[in-house]
């Protein structure tokens, strides 16, 4: 099964062109069920390894891989051929990740049947899904990191394709420009750490780079610009501080787009380059300690921003940019099964949380939690699995969510008390978040009765998904948890260097700490029963008029937008600038000056022709025609040919008596 | 005899012939004369050969293509002055101005 | 003796002739006396021991061009031109020309004087076909080209203008 790891990303590739190209766009078109499919099929083959992995009839790590091109090239005056190599290479933690990413990406199918049934451009939505998850799964297998790289900009462009998917609105065309274009900022770090691992790696592999980072080949310096490139491209793509800015406007694509490119695949993308490339980052204290910082940074200011919002979707962006910033504090400090096994669950029940979200949408046809309250009663199955998400995302015990973040706390106050504080508090903020989400959803009183009325529960398709999601999100911390099973897979990552957390620095009791967080958990809870399960929201005004400030803050996502939209004036100005410049001073002086001084050289090359050598031409043609020429005329005169000869004559006469 | 006197006897020739182009009215008159300079120089040509390179037949060979050249020369330019006495009805050189300046 | 003898007789007889040639008023005295003078150069040819040229300059001068001339002096010639000068009005000068050229020359001539044959003279005709068909052999075959063109220049030069024919008469249209 294993031999076959390199069909998991063609299959839903061949099944996108398929459903692209294979026939007219109808409502009933048969062509997504190819998608789903193939993407069933690739699953399977995941699943598969990841048993074979899990009970150690496969072992990891597995390479194979296949000549791309080759090129001659020449170092220190030797010449060589380079043969690029692109292939499948196959750890625990790709193992997961593809069970993961096939797993969510068929739920999201599935539901989509359901969610997008009878949109216009059906069969299209269903190519760019496809395409994305090969895309994803791409860059999951790759062993090459120029593959993964090319699959990541795929991954990028499927994104902007669905953020954009409802391009006839105003606000999806502008979030998806707004994605991209942030993402490409990381991206280019990204770029630049390519270049700077092919230029003193001299490969793209990640096993031989990872033998050469081990020989030490690579000095110290150029691996911390190495790691801060690829966290750059990770917090790109990962929605981190400060390029998070793009995640919570992505929302404006489809639901099931939402959970599955950005909550539960995508967005771990750049969590997964860090875990991939760990080697690097492990061998650079300063690389280390950028990706712990910018997750800490990031979870909290997410974590806070996701209290005020009132679109229900924007509450689940903000919430997962900020566990996203847990999973990087994690790696950071060097929690590397950690942050994969956050990455795990998350993916679970943030997916579940965003398609239940898609539910209530579907069926009020709203975004705003202000017009919906109450529909615990329309739709029990939705209010079910999204509150055991909600459980699980809060971290209580014993659903999968309590498990990884209590062991990257852990992880974390070994490192450093003061970032468990904040992340602690962080935990604490997402309880609050999510149950408010929750209760304003579905407990209350119903607040707009026109809405409530005509809202349902969903169909089969899409509530079937959420079940599955739902008790994924039940089990799998306590499964994976279950004897250290996650962390036996994935491994403990490389070796970290001595002092970054082989020795942890500070001990905690893991049963007073998971304790403590979870009976602040549960208070966060009861705040949010407290101020937001009422019928009517006064209480929560009431509030937010005490604090407008902090509000104020907060909803304004602590200006980072109106900072980026500063920078993007700044930058227009500046090329304004340099136009003006360009336009008034250099064409003025420069380019208009020069033609002026080339303009009077060549009047002045003009005169000069004119007085002198115009005049000497026609002096010499004067001179021979009327001086010279007038007098010799003599001589021919009367055209008689012997008179020539006689002139010869006396020529020869001459000749012959001179010496 | 001495190559002096061939090359007198030549140069003798040569000076008649030309004597006789300059002063011809006729134009087959001044035909007859460069024949005459022909043959000076021919016989030049041969009293080298004989003196200075005797072993040779070089010098008359060139004789013969001067021969075979003359040949070709008169038999042009007697078409031309026929062609000529056609055109102008004359056949003296004076008359025959189409170089006047 | 005998040699000086006849060098002196054929010289005589050449630059004898060649003098009456351009000086003699009748044209067809003028062109027969070409004759005898072309003759004698080809004496002075017998003189030098060079045979092959001696019978060519028979044949070709004495033999194709003085007749040639006869034929186109009695062609051209009219009766009139009995009683015209045949010599113009600068023969002084040309004679100056001449007499200071001639004088030229013979400072040249006596430059190698008393060069003498360092050898009899041998039958030349057999080196001279071995020559003409050996390292001559190109100049041979241009030379034959040129008397071709000659020969088809004079044929065009000569021939009559030939008035085209007048257009046939259009028929009665069926």
């Amino acid at each position: 099964m294993i031999e076959h790891a390199f069909l998991i990303p063609l299959l839903p590739l061949a099944a996108s062109f398929l459903i692209l190209f294979g026939g007219p766009e109808r409502k009933d078109s048969p062509l997504p069920y190819a998608g789903i499919a193939a993407i069933g099929l690739s699953l399977w083959i995941s699943l598969r390894i990841l048993f074979d992995a899990w009970s150690g009839a496969l072992p990891l790590p597995y390479e194979a891989d296949w000549s791309w091109f080759s090129f001659a090239a020449e170092l220190r005056g030797r010449p060589f051929i380079f043969d690029m190599r692109a292939g499948v290479l196959i750890e625990g933690a790709t193992a997961v990740m593809l069970a993961v990413v096939c797993l969510v990406s068929l739920l999201v199918q599935v539901y989509s049947l359901g969610y997008m049934h009878g949109d216009a451009k059906f069969k299209r939505y269903y190519a760019y899904l496809s395409f994305f998850t090969a895309s994803m799964l791409g860059l999951v297998v790759s062993n090459n990191l120029l593959v993964t790289f090319a699959c990541w900009e795929l991954v990028g462009v499927s994104s902007y394709l669905l953020i954009g998917f409802w391009f006839e609105k105003t606000a999806p065309p502008y979030a998806a420009k707004k994605a991209f274009i942030t993402t490409k900022l990381g991206d280019l770090g990204f770029f630049l750490a390519l270049l700077t691992i092919f230029a003193y790696g001299g490969t793209f592999n990640i096993v031989r780079l990872r033998d050469a980072v081990a020989m030490g080949y690579l000095p110290e310096l150029v691996l911390t610009l190495i790691g801060l490139g690829l966290l750059a491209g990770a917090m790109g793509k990962s929605a981190q501080w400060p390029l998070f800015i793009w995640l919570p406007d992505a929302m404006e694509g489809p639901t099931p787009v939402s959970a599955l490119i950005h909550a539960a695949t995508m967005v771990a993308a750049g969590i997964y380059l860090v875990a991939r490339c760990y080697f690097i980052f492990a061998a650079s204290q300063v690389a280390m300690d950028a990706v712990a910082w910018t997750g800490l940074i990031t979870a909290f200011l997410a974590g806070t921003m996701a209290l005020v919002p009132y679109d229900i979707k924007r509450v689940l962006a903000f919430s997962t940019v900020s566990q996203l910033g847990f999973m990087m504090c994690a790696l950071g400090v060097g929690g590397y099964a950690a942050g994969l096994f956050h990455l795990t669950t998350h993916a679970f029940f943030k997916a579940l949380l965003f398609l239940g979200a898609g539910s209530v949408i579907h069926a009020v046809h709203t975004n705003d939690m202000r017009q919906m309250g109450g529909l615990s009663k329309r739709m029990p199955v939705t209010f079910m699995t999204m509150t055991v998400g909600s459980l699980a995302l809060a971290g209580i015990p014993p659903l999968a969510g309590f498990f990884s973040k209590d062991q990257i706390l852990e992880k974390v106050f070994e490192r450093s008390p003061f970032m468990f504080a904040v992340l602690a508090l962080t935990a604490c903020l997402t309880a609050f978040y999510t149950f408010r989400m929750v209760f304003l959803t579905f407990r209350g009183e119903e607040r707009d009765t026109e809405r409530f009325r005509h809202a349902e529960e969903s169909g089969g398709v899409m509530t079937v998904p959420l079940v599955i999601l739902a008790v994924l999100s039940v089990c799998s911390g306590w499964a994976l948890e279950h004897a250290h099973a996650f962390a036996r897979l994935v491994g403990s990552g490389p070796g970290l260097l001595p002092g970054a957390a082989g020795e942890a620095a500070h001990h905690i009791d893991p049963m007073v700490m998971a304790t403590g967080v979870t009976g602040a958990a549960f208070l966060a809870i009861g705040l949010a029963y407290r101020l937001y399960c009422t019928p009517d929201l006064s209480a929560a005004l009431a509030w937010k008029e005490r604090l407008s400030l902090p509000f104020k803050v907060l909803e304004d996502r602590y200006g980072f937008d109106a900072f980026f939209l500063g920078l993007v004036d700044a930058a227009d100005r500046l090329a304004g600038l340099c136009r003006w410049v360009d336009a008034e001073v250099v064409d003025r002086i420069f380019v208009d000056g020069w033609g002026l001084l080339c303009r009077i050289a060549a009047e002045l090359s003009n005169l000069f022709d004119a007085l002198f050598v115009d005049q000497a031409v026609d002096g010499c043609g004067y001179i021979s025609r009327d001086v010279v020429g007038a007098n010799l005329r003599w001589f021919s005169l009367r055209g008689r040919v012997q008179e020539y000869l006689l002139y010869l004559a006396v020529g020869v006469s001459l000749f012959s008596i001179l010496r | 005899m001495t190559l002096a006197h061939y090359l007198f006897l030549g140069s003798a020739l040569f000076i008649v012939g030309i004597f006789g182009a300059l002063t011809r009215r006729n134009v087959i008159g001044i035909l007859m004369s460069v024949e005459l300079m022909f043959n000076a120089a021919n016989i030049n040509l041969a009293a080298f050969n004989r003196f200075l390179a005797p072993a040779g037949v070089t010098g008359q060979a060139v004789a013969l293509f001067i021969m075979t050249v003359a040949a070709a020369e008169v038999v042009v330019g007697l078409a031309l002055v026929l062609m000529i006495y056609r055109a102008r009805d004359t056949v003296y050189a004076e008359d025959i101005n189409i170089l006047r300046g | 003796m005998i040699e000086r003898l006849a060098f002196y007789s054929m010289a005589a007889l050449t630059l004898g002739s060649a003098i009456l040639v351009v000086t003699m008023r009748n044209t067809v005295h003028c062109a027969l006396l070409l004759g005898l003078s072309l003759l004698g150069v080809a004496g002075v040819f017998a003189t030098l021991g060079a045979d092959f040229l001696f019978a060519s300059q028979l044949l070709i001068y004495v033999g194709g061009i003085a007749v040639l001339m006869i034929f186109a002096v009695m062609l051209l010639g009219r009766t009139a031109d009995l009683h015209l000068r045949q010599v113009n009005e600068a023969w002084m000068a040309a004679l100056l020309v001449v007499a200071i050229t001639l004088a030229g020359l013979v400072r040249l001539v006596k430059l190698v004087a008393g060069v003498t044959a360092p050898s009899p003279a041998a039958p030349a005709t057999r080196p001279l076909g071995l020559l003409m068909m050996g390292d001559f052999a190109v100049p041979f075959e241009l030379v034959s080209l040129v008397l071709l063109a000659a020969l088809l220049g004079a044929v065009f030069f000569s021939r009559k203008e030939e008035t085209p024919p007048p257009p046939a008469t259009r028929g009665p249209s069926s």
